[in-house]
């Protein structure tokens, strides 16, 4: 747009600089032309000659106009002469037409003798320009140049100026165009690398250009960068499964011992004791595995099994599971969901996540209420929607829901559930969001992407 | 049965192959790669339980290279790594089944019969079990106690069957989330205790011997005497 702009300025000015010089061109040889004739027509005596010699003189003059259409052939009417007398009458005329209009107009125009002028005559289409001197004898010389050729010469270069300005534009443009162009696909190449690794695998780089400019620079810096990710994702790999190696191999030989003393037959007092120990030691370790997730989750470093998943399928498995515990608890469970919904995802981590959002449920709501879960697509991402008649969240926890450590009152659990759906779902990509219903019940809704091949949906038979 | 432990913690191997004994094992145990490899080409050996985190090397590096000096016994990987990767890696790399730690000792001896199972000529299946007065029809879903019909859900069906098949022996709540219902999950709540109420309200009527037990802090057992 600015060069665009730019050369525009830049032929106006030189559009005006070519017309002046023309203008300054045509004047010279017109004052160069009207003094010759004063000479010639002051010394020229007034016979019956007279009118030929000027007249002659001033038609070898009009031979030699500048600019000169040399199409336009003898019929000349791009010059005129016209000598006056004192009084204003005509005294001699030299060009196409009658000389009157041209009289008439020089005499309504204020032609000041010396510095040319323009001066539009009736019947002519484009104006004279005219120069004038004063002879002797008090009567007045006027010559006259029609700007028609000027005019045709400065439309001509004006055009000439229009056509380089439309190719320069139009060549710059496509320049621009192709090399932005070609300059972004290396950019959008490299984003969508950059967008698939931080969901797929950190082991995939950002392809690399031969070329030596900012954005094969770009493309360096971004998997420098990325070398430093993959390289603390590894170390924080290496913590939490040697923290969860360290803690785990004590726990399994406590848990044997036990289990042991339970069954060496000697059916002590303790065996209750021992009984509750093994029961807090299975919750320990369900905690410990439940945290490390979602401290991996929450550092993006949850590593995920992918395989297509049914959610409608595993949904009814989970609801049979759970339907007997829920109903002893006077709880209704209810699915409404339109078939097969095809998700890519983790299924271990899926399963454990859904049973987070039951077991959520069955801790926390009153007898008499009834859970609805509603599976369908939504903006073509599987939508789980997980509503209750329960008195819902608790409107200062609600902020804080899927943070650690955040547990509703008389809760058995350890708090980590619903931090650990949302860990789940975030890795997969998706997102959870936890409100109140309009009647006061809780309502959580799991967004997930739905399975890239198929549109997620198995058209139902 | 000969069975090989590879596992170097002490007190895991130490209460492991006491256990292992008990339950009539003949167990040879060792503590890190080297020995385990001189021990498995001194004698035939029926099964292996395999540690992954070993000192000298990887579990999995150890699995490799008895499979190439022709150890062709199932192995029973045990792992306190808690990636999903790890133990699908070391299923396809030639373990035969895997168990994170830590884990019930029931759980590993079901693991260890399943894998000898797997392992041997397979057994003429049956259509029909039979434990003490019940009778299951497993071609007509439908089970019997002394000659009454149960009126079990199909899911009951699937869960008394398992039992069944387990008879005498303790099945964990994680074994029976595993094999009824497919996931290896560990809810919060009761669900699978609310399972087993209800199909021992079925299946152990009143007046009847009760023939499902509940060993707390273990698992269930169906009683075969």
């Amino acid at each position: 747009m600015a060069f665009a702009c730019g050369t525009m300025l830049v032929f106006i000015f030189l559009h005006r600089f070519v017309a002046s010089d023309i203008q300054r061109r045509s004047d010279a040889w017109l004052s160069g032309e009207v003094e010759v004739l004063g000479d010639v027509a002051e010394q020229t005596p007034k016979n019956a000659l007279y009118d030929r010699v000027v007249g002659e003189v001033a038609e070898l003059a009009s031979k030699e106009v500048p600019n000169k259409d040399s199409s336009a052939g003898a019929s000349n009417d791009s010059v005129f002469f016209l000598q006056t007398g004192g009084d204003g009458s005509l005294l001699l005329w030299v060009g196409a037409g009658s000389g009157v209009p041209n009289l008439k107009a020089i005499q309504a125009g204020k032609i000041v003798p010396g510095s040319p002028s323009d001066l539009r005559v009736q019947g002519f289409e484009v104006p004279f320009r005219v120069a004038s001197t004063r002879l002797n004898d008090g009567s007045y010389i006027h010559l006259g140049l029609s700007e028609r050729d000027e005019l045709r010469v400065l439309r001509s270069l004006w055009l000439r100026f229009v056509l380089l300005w439309l190719l320069l534009v139009f060549l710059g443009f496509n320049i621009v165009f192709f090399t932005t162009k070609r300059m972004l696909s290396h950019v959008q190449r490299m984003t969508e690398a950059a967008s698939k690794i931080g969901h797929t695998d950190l082991s995939a780089r950002v392809p690399i250009t031969a070329r030596k400019d900012e954005v094969g620079n770009l493309a360096l810096t971004l998997n420098h960068m990325l070398d430093r990710i993959e390289n603390s994702m590894h170390q924080l790999h290496t913590i939490t499964d040697s923290l969860a190696h360290d803690l785990r191999s004590p726990l399994t030989a406590i848990r044997g011992k036990l289990e042991m003393s339970l069954s060496s037959g000697s059916q002590s007092d303790h065996s209750e004791q021992i009984v509750s120990a093994i029961e807090e030691l299975d919750r320990l370790t369900d905690f410990l595995n439940k945290s490390l997730d979602v401290a991996e989750a929450k550092a993006d470093a949850l590593r995920l099994n992918r395989v297509p998943l049914d959610l409608n399928e595993l949904l009814r498995v989970m609801i049979d599971l759970y339907e007997p515990s829920m109903s002893e608890s006077g709880l209704q469970i209810r699915i409404h969901s339109g078939g097969p919904l095809l998700i890519e995802a983790d299924a271990a981590l899926i399963h454990r996540m859904i049973a987070n959002l039951f077991d959520n449920e069955l801790k926390h709501l009153p007898s008499a209420c009834t859970v609805n879960l509603r599976l369908s697509v939504e903006n073509n991402a599987a939508s789980l929607l997980l509503e209750d008649d329960g008195p819902g969240f608790d409107p200062e926890v609600l902020p804080h829901l899927f943070e650690r450590r955040i547990k509703r009152e008389k809760s058995t659990g350890h708090g980590l559930g619903l931090a650990f759906v949302d860990a789940v779902v975030r890795a997969h990509g998706g997102t959870v969001a936890a409100s109140n219903c309009e009647d006061g019940g809780a309502r959580l809704e799991v967004i997930m992407p739905l399975f890239p091949v198929s549109t997620g949906r198995i058209v139902a038979s | 049965m000969r069975l090989l432990l590879v596992e170097d913690e002490i007190d895991i191997q130490s209460f492991l192959q006491r256990s292992l004994e008990e339950a009539g094992y003949q167990v040879e145990a060792a503590s890190d790669g080297k020995t385990a490899e001189r021990i498995a080409m001194e004698g035939l050996f029926d099964i292996l339980i395999v540690d992954l985190g070993l000192p000298d090397q990887d579990g999995i590096t150890l699995i490799l290279k008895l499979r190439q000096l022709g150890v062709s016994a199932p192995v029973l990987i045990l792992s306190a790594r808690r990636s999903v990767d790890d133990r699908v890696c070391g299923l396809e790399q030639g373990g035969d089944d895997y168990l994170t730690k830590p884990f019930a000792l029931a759980e590993l001896l079901a693991r260890l019969r399943n894998l000898l199972k797997r392992n041997s000529p397979a057994a003429s299946e049956s259509t029909r079990i039979r434990v003490l007065d019940l009778e299951l029809d497993l071609l007509r879903r439908e089970a019997t106690r002394s000659g009454q019909v149960l009126q079990l859900t199909p899911q009951e069906f699937v869960l008394l069957e398992y039992l069944c098949r387990n008879a005498g022996r303790v099945v964990t709540r994680s074994m029976i989330l595993d094999k009824v219902w497919g996931m290896r999950i560990q809810p919060d709540t009761n669900v699978v205790d609310v399972h087993i109420y209800r199909l021992r309200g079925k299946v152990d009527g009143q007046g009847q011997k009760p023939l499902i037990r509940t060993l707390r802090g273990v698992g269930y057992v169906l009683k075969d005497r």
